[in-house]
Parts: C-alpha cells; structure tokens; sequence
C-alpha cells in the first residue's frame, strides 16, 4: 500500500490546476466563492471551456470522446475544480445520460445524443421523481402511451434541477400499467418545447428557485426518443442512479467546506479568544476531519476498484449516506462557529455585482442559508433511508 | 408536588392560544406579517396588548397580570406554535425585565408597553461579543452632566421600529470586565441604524452611537445583574417558544408520515421511521420537563434559576436540532419547499439556538453554576 501520490499524479494536478488558473474567470469563481446565483451562462462559460480542452466528459470511455483518466486522476480533477471555486459541471448530460446512452443507447442516438452533450449544445434535465413517487420512483405515474409513430406522455415530474434551463429531459415513464411497476417503465428523451410541456419553479425554503415541477399535457415524443427496449427503462433507471450517487459523497466539497470551517473558527471569538482553541469546539472539528479523512481513502479505495466505467456497487450507497452526514456536519459547524452572526440574511447579497456592506464578516452571509439548503443531500438521488435499505437487501440479504 | 397549571393559568393558556389560532391560521398569513414595513403587525400587536397578551409577561407590580417564569413559558410556547413574529420578546419580555429590576422601576414606560403603545428593544449584543452577557465595548461617558453613548450593536431585534432603546455600554474597564458596565435608556430616532431580516424572518438592527445622549438607568453590580435577569429571561422564553415549535414540527411530521403513501403502505408503517418517531417524542418530552422546572423556579435565587435555565437552554439546542433535521428528513422533499410550513418552524427553531446563548453556552454555564 502507499497512499503517497505518484510524481505523475502529482504532476497531473499542477496541469488541471494550471489550466484551471488560465481559463476560469476570476469574476466567475469569486461567485462561487461568495455562493452568488449563478446564470445559465455562467454554468456554460466553465463546461464550454472544458469541453474545448476535451475534459467535459472526463469518466466516459475514451472512444466516445472521455479521457482515459485512472481513478485517481479522476478524483484529482475533481478535487481541482472545487479547489479552483468553479461552478460544479451540471451532470444531467455528461453525467448521467451520457453513461446510460452508452450502455444502453441505439448508435443512432449514440451518434447524435453523445457530440451535442460533449459540445454543450443540450442542456438535460432530469425526469425521474413525481408528486407520489419520491422514494418509491417505481410507483410513477406519468405515461407514454404507443400511439403508432409516436408517444403521447401526460402526467408530471417534480424536484427538476435548474429544469428552467433545460433543452431536453430523460424521463422516466410507463408504458405498461398492467405489470409489477418495475416491468413498465421506459426510459424516453423529451424536448423542452415540446407542445404540452410546461414548467413551474419550486421555491425552496432558503427563498431560492433551483428546482422546478414539470407538467406534461398530451406531448407527442417520437418512437425513436426511446433509450433502450419498452419497459425495461427500470435497469437503466438503476445503472444511472448508481452515478448519481457517488458524486454525492462528495470529498472534494467537504475538504474544502473543512478549510473554510477552520478559517471561520479562528477569526470568530469565544471569551475573547480565537474559537478555534476551544476544547470543545476544536474536538468537534477533530471528529469532523477524522470522519472525512476516513471516508477520502474509502471513496479511493471505491473508485480504484471498480473497473473504468463500470458502476459500483453498494459502497455508492454507503459513500452516498457517509458523504450527505460529514457535508452536512461542516455546514452544522460553521453556523455554530458564527454564533450570533448567522442570524442576518440578506437574499439580494447573492445577486452579481452586489458590492454593499455585508452585516458582519463577509463570510457570514451564505452560511444559515447553505445549512438549511444542505439539507437536501440526505434526501434527494435516493434518500439515505432508502440507500440503507438496497444495502441491507441487496447485499445483506435481510 | 403538582404539575397541574392553575385555574387562571389555564385560562390565560385557553385565551391566548384562541387569539393566536385564529389570527395566525397558516405560514401565509406570518409572510404578509413580516412582509409589512416594520417586519410584524401593529394591528395584531394592539389586540394583543387589549387583550392581555403582553401584560401576561409582566409582574402585577408594575401593572401587568402575570409576569412568572410559568406565565412567560406558557404565553411563549404559543408563540411558537403559531410561529408569532411580533415584538413580544424584545419589548414585552427584555425590556420590561430590565425597567422592573432598576432601582427606581419605570412604571409608566412599561404600562405604556402593556397598552400596545410603546416600543422598547434591548441592544445589548455586539458584532464579536457572542453570548457573554458582560463582554461589552460599547462606551458611555459624561460630557458635563449628560451621559453619551459610542460605539455599536448587532442583532437588535426590532430595533427599526422601537421607540427608545435600551443599551449596554461600557462606563470604565476592559471589554471582559465584569464591573464598570451601564445600562441606558436612548431615544431611538437618534441613533444611524441599519435593518435586515434575520433567516427566520425575524427584523434586526445594527446600531451605530456618535455621542447620542442618553439616560442612565443603572450601573456596576446591579447592571449586570438586569442583563444576565433579562437574558435569562429571554432564553427561558425561548425555551418555551421552541417546545412549541418542537410540538409543531413533530405534529405536521406524524400525519405526513400517516397520509403519504410509498411502497404499497404509510411511510410511516416502516419501523425505522416508526422509531426515530419515538426518539423525538421522548427528546421532546425531556425538553418540556427542563423548561418546566425552569418556569417553576424562575423566581428563586440567581443560581437556581440560571442553572435551570441553561439545562432548559442547552437542551432546546440539542434537540432542536434532532427536531428540526429529522422533521425535514423525514418529510422528504416537500420539506424543502417554501411553500409547507415546516421549514419555517425548522428555521426558527434551529436560529432560537443562536440566540441568548447556544446549547454550548449553556452546557458551560450549567457546569460552572452546578460545580459551585
């Protein structure tokens, strides 16, 4: 064993880094930087960029355009991008719809689907939860009925990320209504403007529109949008959830989140001294780094394992429950760490270009709020109740 | 022992919570509150005063009708089941308790605030004081024979649209030292301010002193003792308001868990949710024991009641946080949403733990004041 990373390795992180200096815009990473909203261009500004160097699709074989990165090369980029402050890539295409169309999809969806994600030219969203199908995403609702050339879809999605910028949306949806709910699912490509699609913003409890609810009214989606063979879109449901959730461990975010909490404990007082030399408090933050310390080397030890490209298998589930609690745990300590400073909110402090005053230190602004948005982790990509149970069925055996 | 609240007691509970019921009926009617230009409603406020609300805060010594640590609990605890948002802590609670504890009590100032008609916020937090009561920057000095104020203060709830504020600042001494602080009474049109909503939808002000005048109300040993009464005051409130709340929360979460349908059954038909059900149910109880105790010995000596304070305190944070992440957990999603109510709760309950100490303040007080 040697956990040391190689000359080359190290090697590969001064090139993503420096590559990372040259092409970010500084304008955009001091966004990030300050948790500003972000514009559909801003997401853009960053994925064009990656896409021209060839780095968008970075896990996807290199034949269909991917990098041919090892996994440590992988979790070094990632590591880099959040290091650099840059927008997270929105993972609806390159991450999630790009794996499942090459397992899964015709070459001619393939040859068409695959350059337009690598490119940038669709923006994808996500069709999978509905108003009664949240955990139990088999039990969905909305329909795709044969109706010769085409399919006619009526029903409606919920929880749809940045959806209000999106081209295109993989859904889930039955075509079958008379079997076990597993064995009538499809998995269907929609275009946005579609005639009969219309979307509706979700406002979120820290006052911010993210998500949104999709409503489908009798939109004609042709044959050839299918992914797959009729009713067998539950696997490929599956295979794409599995990607879902190692992102979501999330190693980068909360080393980062880690440093941010150790700056924020030495300039905030406790009796007058940095509170970052508090027994208590510094035991807390301790625990917290000893925890992702841990789950850093159980995250490689996943990714090294499985094989380039393949999905793994329940250590996603255990990473994905691991990685919601200690990013969580960060946001629940920085908040403790501000004290009485949490308290104000200024929702237009988040708008570009907002240069007045904050209410306190300049770090203070964003984090109650990023605490109460944190919440979601846990919840959506399968909640944490609910990766608890495939562990315990699938791999248990109870 | 008898655990049983009094006659009139229960019927202050029955009028009070039928006042809130029906003019806090949902989440909406708290936005248009907190969406008028002073962050609450003046209207509500005045009926509250008519019909006794703030009074129940307030020692029939100076003209109120209640004024124990259990009227305060109980006249709380609603609070936080309708999620109030009006003036009662700053101006009903703080305020009164220090103009009651001085020398010479302010009758008038407080009957006027029983009557609705005046408002007075207590700033006594500063940007890096945390939850010291007597670390305070803030000076005050005489120029001839008035008293002037330099300096500034945070998270001043209400201090928008307070009338007077009342203010800790510092006569001699070094920031930590617990002698040489005053406490002043200000004319608040006076003073540069600037406003902001807190997360939880309440109003605060940052508060900036250029030599304003002011009037000394009291000092040294006696001020300390009002602000460290006042807080104590105010995290007992708090305490009550967040079981409240925790009852709320725990509420909305048992009949989503009993409508909402996955898998063929109830959610919560599941035992794992089932369980993690009792353990906030149990949680809850034990908050609503400490904060019982709390109220019942609110008017012995300083030590007793701070030390049941902080208990009550110290665990409001530790199972406000249980409540509040599990009640969004186990909703799920819509928990997230603006729209249903139980975030709002949520996030009331887990900033009452940035307010008049956290659960680590508390934890630290109670050591101290139980190991002496």
């Amino acid at each position: 064993m040697n956990f040391e990373y190689t000359k080359e390795e190290q090697n590969f992180r001064y090139e993503v880094r420096e590559w990372l200096k040259e092409t970010l815009p500084q304008s955009l990473s001091e966004k990030v930087k300050k948790y500003q909203r972000l514009s559909k261009q801003d997401y853009e500004i960053f994925m064009n960029n990656l896409s021209a160097k060839g780095w968008l699709a970075w896990h996807w074989p290199e034949e269909y355009g991917g990098t041919g990165w090892n996994a440590i090369q992988k979790h070094i980029f990632e590591e880099e991008i959040v290091n650099a402050s840059a927008p997270r890539i929105v993972p609806f295409g390159v991450n999630m719809l790009g794996p499942v169309l090459i397992e899964f999809g015709s070459e001619e969806q393939k040859n068409y689907y695959l350059p337009r994600i690598l490119n940038n030219q669709d923006w994808w969203a996500q069709g999978y939860s509905e108003p009664g199908a949240g955990s139990d995403l088999a039990s969905l609702k909305t329909t795709a009925v044969d109706k010769g050339d085409h399919y006619l879809v009526n029903g409606q999605k919920t929880w749809t990320t940045l959806g209000h910028h999106a081209d295109k949306i993989f859904c889930l949806v039955k075509t079958n209504t008379n079997v076990k709910p597993q064995l009538g699912i499809s998995f269907l490509l929609i275009d946005m403007d579609s005639p009969g699609v219309e979307i509706k913003p979700i406002i979120t409890l820290d006052g911010e529109h993210e998500v949104n609810e999709v409503w489908f009214t009798d939109v004609k989606v042709p044959k050839k949008n299918i992914v797959g063979k009729e009713n067998e879109g539950w696997t490929y449901a599956k295979y794409l959830l599995t990607f879902e959730r190692t992102g979501i461990a999330g190693v980068p975010n909360s080393k980062s989140a880690l440093d941010h909490l150790k700056m924020v404990s030495r300039k905030s007082l406790k009796n007058g001294k940095p509170l970052i030399h508090d027994p208590v408090f510094s035991s807390e933050i301790a625990e917290l780094e000893i925890d992702l310390l841990a789950m850093e080397i159980f995250n490689l030890r996943t990714v090294s394992a499985a094989a380039d490209g393949k999905a793994p298998g329940m250590e996603s589930s255990l990473l994905k429950i691991k990685g919601t609690l200690v990013r969580q745990k960060t946001t629940e300590l920085l908040r403790k760490a501000l004290g009485p400073q949490a308290l104000p909110y200024l929702p237009e402090q988040f708008d570009e270009g907002w240069n007045e005053m904050p209410i306190g230190p300049e770090y203070a602004g964003p984090i109650a709020k990023q605490y109460f948005n944190m919440r979601k982790i846990s919840i959506y990509g399968g909640s944490n109740e609910i990766q608890k149970n495939i562990v315990a069925k699938a791999s248990l055996g109870l | 022992m008898d655990f049983s609240l009094s006659e009139e007691r229960k019927m202050l509970q029955e009028t009070v919570a039928r006042f809130f019921v029906n003019n806090y009926k949902d989440i909406k009617k708290r936005s248009e509150h907190l969406a008028m230009n002073e962050g609450f409603s003046r209207e509500f406020w005045k009926e509250s005063a008519d019909l006794g609300v703030i009074s129940g805060l307030i020692s029939p010594n100076f003209g109120g009708l209640g004024g124990s640590g259990e009227d305060i609990s109980i006249i709380f605890e609603l609070i936080g089941k309708s999620l109030c948002i009006e003036p009662f802590l700053s101006s009903g609670l703080l305020s009164t308790s220090i103009l009651s504890s001085i020398e010479i009590p302010k009758t008038e100032l407080i009957n006027e605030i029983i009557d609705g008609e005046l408002l007075i916020s207590f700033a006594h937090m500063e940007m890096n004081n945390r939850y010291e009561n007597h670390f305070v920057e803030t000076k005050a000095f005489l120029e001839k024979d008035n008293w002037k104020i330099n300096g500034n203060k945070s998270f001043v709830i209400n201090g928008d649209s307070a009338d007077k504020v009342i203010v800790s600042a510092r006569i001699n001494g070094e920031i930590s030292d617990k002698s040489g602080i005053g406490l002043f009474l200000v004319d608040n049109s006076q003073i540069k301010k600037r406003s902001y909503n807190t997360i939880d939808g309440y109003r605060a002000t940052e508060l900036n002193f250029d030599n304003i005048k002011a009037e000394l109300l009291c000092k040294d040993d006696l001020a300390l003792e009002c602000i460290v009464k006042a807080n104590s005051a105010g995290a007992l409130a708090l305490s009550a308001e967040a079981v409240g709340i925790m009852q709320v929360c725990f509420d909305l979460t048992l009949d989503y868990l009993k409508t909402r349908n996955q898998f063929g059954k109830s959610i919560g038909a599941f035992q794992s949710i089932q369980h993690r059900m009792v353990d906030m149910m149990l949680e809850i109880e034990q908050v609503r024991s400490a904060v019982m105790l709390a109220s019942s010995t609110f008017e012995t000596n300083s030590s007793t009641r701070d030390k049941n304070v902080s208990a009550a305190k110290n665990l409001v944070g530790r199972v406000g946080k249980l409540i509040a992440e599990e009640s969004i957990q186990l909703h799920g999603g819509i928990a997230m949403t603006w729209e249903y109510s139980v975030a709002h709760y949520a996030k009331r309950l887990i900033m009452i733990d940035h307010l008049m100490g956290d659960a680590d303040y508390h934890r630290d007080r109670f050591k101290f004041l139980s190991t002496i």
